[in-house]
């Protein structure tokens, strides 16, 4: 879990836990040459940015795991990404991840990338599940990577997305997206693994709000179908979900149709929290960090506070966590949404 | 599973179920084809080459295939290519190199799933939706996908390879009913080749 | 002034991608939101564009652009205003 607050999972809790943020002002990073406030890791390269922060989310995960795990047959490999290797790249974006991955981790399988806008993170993960149940593989490991670009910075520019100020996903003061890079990784497996902690997958699914591109829905139709639907696969009642890792991006529209979801769903009084005031919006990384840190949050029983929430700013009620919380939370929701209407949902018990 | 019905456009011509259509696959093809379907449906001209071709695929498909027959959350969309959105990206990084300022809608179609998006909103289809990015049209690919995707629920798949770059463009759409028939692999390849 | 009326119906055509229609189609006076072109929220990002590369002006508040974009006319008003 390579982030600017951490190059492990361990050092990205401890720093969550005590409030810190990757997210600063980044001096002329915009296109007019504005200060943008980005969350971006400092001692990453320039130059081919993207390939630097592959190679090293590659290398923390050959000391987790060995070489030996990615050369195994029964490994597959899902990668997550969104723009991959747009700056060094642009003829064919995906093209060194093939090429690094092949490198360092030396799979048999030919790697999976799906690119599916802010939501191919948790798709990655219903993916890998997919896998796993047609019996081919024991174990899945599913990365999610994006890097920041100009290209990136300068696109939500134009959609007057960015805030001037760290994002506040869900706080009535709100103004915008601060974007992030991270890269990260979870290792989906049919069995638990005793020596490290896990937890476990109980459904997930997609779903298309069918309405707006860009544009989220007023309604929050297809993450209401999403989650309603995940709910099902997972036998559980949502009633019972003990906290809930919202999308929460900081933006009017989008931290609005969350909360109109959850409303409609009954989920008002759920713990809730954004990871985006630590991480930023990491896009294609995002929907992997953000379950990697709500493992975290499971295993140490510490549900972390939504960073820059203070004021309900949205116009249905729900619980976002001001405070660090302890809690035995055993149910969990996962959820994201993203440009072409598309969004995703994922159930995890510990 | 059983294929209801397959949609190949390219520089050799357009085909449904096999069948060339009395078409040229000129520079303006998409335009044209558009006008020769009769479709009232001004978004169109908006979208970027990947969902244009995508969208026309879907109407050329309609004449025999009918997703009428599934709700609205039941059909997933499966789609894949090589250059993820590439000619969009240039022209994104034209509009702000060269042209003075980066272009919203651009920035929005530099994501290659905004295309089931379109096909989403023009059809009103809640169900799922993916986007792969593979080095060349894998028929086993998509075979594994649709299975992954009846197991969960699925009545029916839409799948595409849609690809657009280095003045290349294809559009290759099928789609696939839950049923015990086997598909053919060599089939399915045999019509993307077309 | 219609000169730049007509000049900015043809830039609206060409940054908005409305193809199927002709400078004769927009009226000066008819509302281009709402129910006019069925224009969304990110060709009103476009107008912005519009404005900056073709005439310079420079907006940084999205939501000024709700008066702005009503009309051709009020468009052609503001960049006589701001030129």
């Amino acid at each position: 879990m390579v982030t600017p607050i951490g190059d492990t999972p361990q050092e990205n809790f401890e720093a969550m836990k005590s409030g810190k943020s990757g997210v600063s002002k980044i001096a002329g990073s915009g296109f007019n040459d504005e200060d943008w406030p980005l969350s971006k890791i400092k001692h990453l390269e320039e130059e081919n940015r993207y390939q630097a922060l592959l190679k090293r989310t590659c290398s923390q995960l050959l000391k987790a795991y060995g070489q030996e795990l990615f050369q195994s047959e029964k490994t597959l490999i899902i990668i997550s990404s969104t723009k991959a290797d747009i700056d060094s790249f642009p003829e064919d974006t995906f093209s060194s991840t093939r090429s690094i991955i092949n490198e360092l981790l030396t799979p048999v399988n030919t790697p999976v990338i799906i690119s599916n806008a802010c939501i191919s993170g948790v798709l990655a993960i219903n993916t890998a599940v997919d896998y796993l149940n047609d019996e081919k593989y024991t174990n899945v490991i599913a990365i999610g990577i994006d890097a920041l670009s100009d290209f990136i910075v300068y696109g939500f520019q134009s959609l007057f997305a960015l805030s001037d100020a760290p994002s506040r996903p869900f706080d009535k003061n709100r103004k915008g997206i601060s974007i992030g890079e991270a890269g990260g990784a979870i290792m989906v497996s049919k069995e638990r693994p005793s020596e490290m902690f896990s937890v476990e997958y109980l459904g997930g699914s997609s779903s298309n709000d069918a309405n707006h591109i860009s544009g989220p829905s007023r309604t929050g139709e297809g993450l209401f179908r999403s989650i309603n639907l995940s709910a099902e696969r997972a036998g559980i009642n949502l009633k019972e979900l003990d906290f809930i890792s919202a999308h929460g991006t900081g933006t009017l529209y989008n931290d609005e149709m969350e909360s109109i979801a959850f409303d409609r769903l009954g989920l008002n009084k759920i713990p809730l929290n954004s990871l985006k005031g630590y991480f930023g919006h990491t896009l294609g990384a995002a929907g992997i960090i953000e379950l990697l840190a709500t493992m975290l949050m499971m295993e140490h029983k510490l549900l972390l506070k939504s960073p820059g929430f203070e004021e309900q700013g949205t116009s249905c009620n729900i619980n976002v966590l001001k405070e660090n919380t302890e809690s035995e939370a055993q149910l969990v929701l996962k959820t994201a949404s993203g440009f072409g209407g598309g969004n995703a949902s994922i159930i995890l018990r510990k | 599973m059983r294929i209801l019905g397959t949609c190949k456009i390219a520089e050799s011509g357009v085909f449904v179920n096999g069948l060339a259509r009395q078409f040229e696959v000129n520079e303006d093809w998409k335009k044209d084809l558009y006008a020769s379907l009769n479709i009232e449906y001004p978004k169109f001209y908006k979208m970027d080459a990947l969902a244009k071709m995508a969208f026309l695929g879907v109407e050329l498909l309609e004449s025999s295939c009918n997703f009428d027959d599934y709700s609205e959350n039941e059909i997933a969309l499966i789609f894949a290519n090589r250059y993820s959105s590439y000619d969009t990206d240039q022209r994104f990084i034209e509009s702000y190199t060269e042209k003075g300022s980066p272009g919203p809608s651009l920035f929005v179609y530099t994501l290659p799933n905004i295309l089931t998006g379109e096909l989403a909103i023009r059809k009103k289809w809640y169900g799922e939706n993916i986007f792969f990015i593979n080095e060349k049209f894998d028929a086993q690919f998509f075979i594994d996908q649709i299975n992954f995707y009846f197991r969960k629920g699925s009545k029916a798949c839409l799948c595409g390879w849609v690809d657009s770059a280095n003045n290349q463009e294809e559009c290759f759409l099928f789609l696939v009913e839950n049923s015990i028939d086997e598909i053919s692999i060599e089939e399915l390849i045999k019509s993307y080749k077309q | 002034m219609s000169d730049l009326k007509e000049t900015l119906k043809e830039q609206i055509i060409e940054q908005l991608n409305l193809e199927d229609l002709t400078p004769a189609d927009i009226q000066n006076e008819a509302p281009l939101f709402g129910e006019g072109l069925g224009l969304d929220s990110i060709d009103a990002l476009e107008f912005i564009v519009l404005l900056e590369q073709n005439y310079n002006i420079k907006i940084s508040d999205p939501s000024e652009g709700k008066e702005i974009f009503q009309s051709v006319d009020s468009l052609a008003a503001y960049i006589e205003k701001h030129q």
